[in-house]
């Protein structure tokens, strides 16, 4: 392997390397981001525990919705996305619609992040403290109020490591949607390599490009994740700027 | 009038006979003190009065309604405002937000509304310098004082306490008592589950001795820590005081 011969790649065919970059950063970042919000609706839904006071059929509802989140939870973690991927473009395609592949990317790592984070988000609401929930109960609130505004931001924050995992994994396990030929990274360098009969350069400069943005991903999550241990909040709740106080104070 | 009620109730978990047939009652305006030994069941008696737990037998009549019949059991915990031992203040907001919370959600008060009644509380509590504050900065006391104020946000007709001191290093004790001194004063119906029997005796209408999940003997401070009548009362408070 020689170096030249890698920057000599790089520079040649940069402008597919960075459509490459293109598409497997939009796919990682939709992709983590859809998948992070079903990850709360499905994680929130398996954390919610049945009131002493509430109907049993509710209850039975309740564990119906438990099972099929489970079978979601278990297939989507038990098979590889590169099958998950194939399976999924190819059965819409031939049943339902002619769909772009682009979508159907999109749309797999979605649900596969998705079944991560449900656990991710149960595991963050289980370790807040169950007091949390009383204090908003016996103040009146709803089960769900609880959930978005007390529960549910103490969640995300002691999951934030975990859930910016994922983008990590992402970006690189992105790489087996070129199984269905979107121009992600991998597949970008799959056609250069095969152009260039350049193998081990080209996927050397595959790998260092992966590695500059899994690490820059890394930089800037860590920087989030210390913001939000500073400012000891993770979602913003009202105003409550000395202004506004202040009024309030005068007010008395 | 009484405003709560307590009739006969019964509650156990899984077999464990916890509450055996409990009476009592509280007058408005009354402060009441629920004394006894650890695992005779006073915190469950209090989740019950609360509806965080439901009871197996026996009635608890609150405000002249049965509570096992209420509908809208969210507007009813409103109404029945409790304080928790390890305070259980918001972590992910500041102090004031924990004040208005529930006020905005529950009693759709305006933002503005909410704010003041918010400071006003704080103002009585001393803690309104730390509206902005973050629970995680706060010592216990601070915390518990909040707690008290969020309580009151919103318009309780009855304060539930358990054990609020319990949980604070001794020097902080006599901060949170003074508040719930003050609420005595202005007349504010307790039911406060302590072992600071100093300030049960200062502070109480009623005292409510409870063992093994019943009601031993109950009655004014004076007569309780002075006259206990109960054998069992008077170990307790030999071991307490
Ligand atoms: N959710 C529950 N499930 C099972 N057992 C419980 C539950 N809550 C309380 N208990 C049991 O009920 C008994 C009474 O508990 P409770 O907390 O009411 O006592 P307490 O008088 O408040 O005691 P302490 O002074 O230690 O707070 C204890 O033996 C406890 O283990
Ligand atoms: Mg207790």
């Amino acid at each position: 392997m020689s170096l030249s011969k890698c920057f000599e790649i790089l520079g040649k065919y940069y402008p597919s390397f960075l459509l490459g970059v293109r598409t497997t950063l939009i796919v990682a970042f939709i992709g983590t981001f859809i998948g992070f919000l079903i990850g709360l609706f499905v994680g929130g839904i398996r954390a919610i525990r049945p009131d002493k006071t509430a109907r049993s059929s509710s209850v039975i509802f309740k564990k119906i919705v438990d099972i099929f989140i489970k079978i979601y939870v278990e297939v989507f973690r038990g098979t590889p996305m590169m099958v998950q991927a194939v399976f999924i473009y190819y059965l819409v395609y031939t049943n339902i619609v002619r769909w772009d592949k682009m979508f159907a990317a999109i749309f797999v790592i979605s649900i596969n992040t998705g079944a991560y984070m449900a656990e991710i988000i149960r595991s963050g609401i289980q370790a807040v403290d169950p007091g949390q929930n009383e204090a908003a109960r016996s103040l009146g609130m709803s089960s769900m109020q609880t959930m978005m505004d007390v529960i549910l931001p103490q969640a995300i924050k002691n999951a934030f490591p975990a859930i910016g995992n994922e983008l990590i994994v992402n970006i690189k396990d992105s790489s087996v949607l070129m199984i269905i030929s979107i121009t992600e990274l991998m597949f970008q360098s799959n056609s250069i390599a095969g152009t260039t009969y350049r193998f081990t350069e080209t996927y050397f400069v595959t790998a260092m490009i992966y590695l500059c943005l899994t690490s820059l991903s890394s930089v800037v999550l860590n920087a989030i994740e210390k913001r939000l241990n500073n400012t000891k909040t993770s979602l913003p709740q009202s105003d409550t700027s000395f202004k506004s106080i202040s009024i309030a104070k005068e007010d008395l | 009038m009484a405003i709560i009620e307590v009739k006969g109730v019964r509650k156990g978990f899984d077999g464990l006979h916890v509450l055996k047939g409990i009476d009592f009652s509280i007058e408005k305006g009354e402060v009441v003190c629920l004394i006894g030994p650890s695992g005779s069941g006073k915190s469950t008696m209090l989740r019950c009065i609360n509806l965080l737990e439901d009871i197996d037998a026996g009635k608890i009549v609150v405000l002249g309604q049965d509570i096992s019949e209420i509908r809208d059991i969210n507007a009813y915990r409103s109404k029945v405002g409790m304080v928790f031992q390890q305070f259980n203040l918001f972590n992910n907001m500041n102090v004031l937000d924990n004040c208005t919370l529930a006020q905005k959600r529950v009693l759709k008060r305006s933002e503005e509304d909410a704010k003041k009644i918010a400071m006003e509380h704080l103002l009585k509590v001393g803690m309104v310098d730390f509206a902005n504050a973050y629970p995680s900065t706060l010592s216990g006391g601070q915390k518990q004082r909040v707690a008290i104020a969020r309580a009151l946000c919103m318009d309780p007709e009855i304060l539930l306490f358990d054990e609020p001191t319990s949980a604070l290093d001794p020097e902080m004790v006599g901060e949170v008592l003074n508040v719930i001194r003050q609420l005595a004063d202005e007349d504010m119906t307790m039911l406060i589950v302590t072992h600071e029997m100093a300030f049960a005796r200062d502070v109480a209408d009623k005292v409510v001795f409870m063992d093994g999940g019943i009601v031993l003997e109950e009655g004014r401070p004076d007569d309780i820590f002075n006259h206990p009548k109960n054998e069992r009362t008077r170990q307790f408070l030999a071991r307490i005081i």
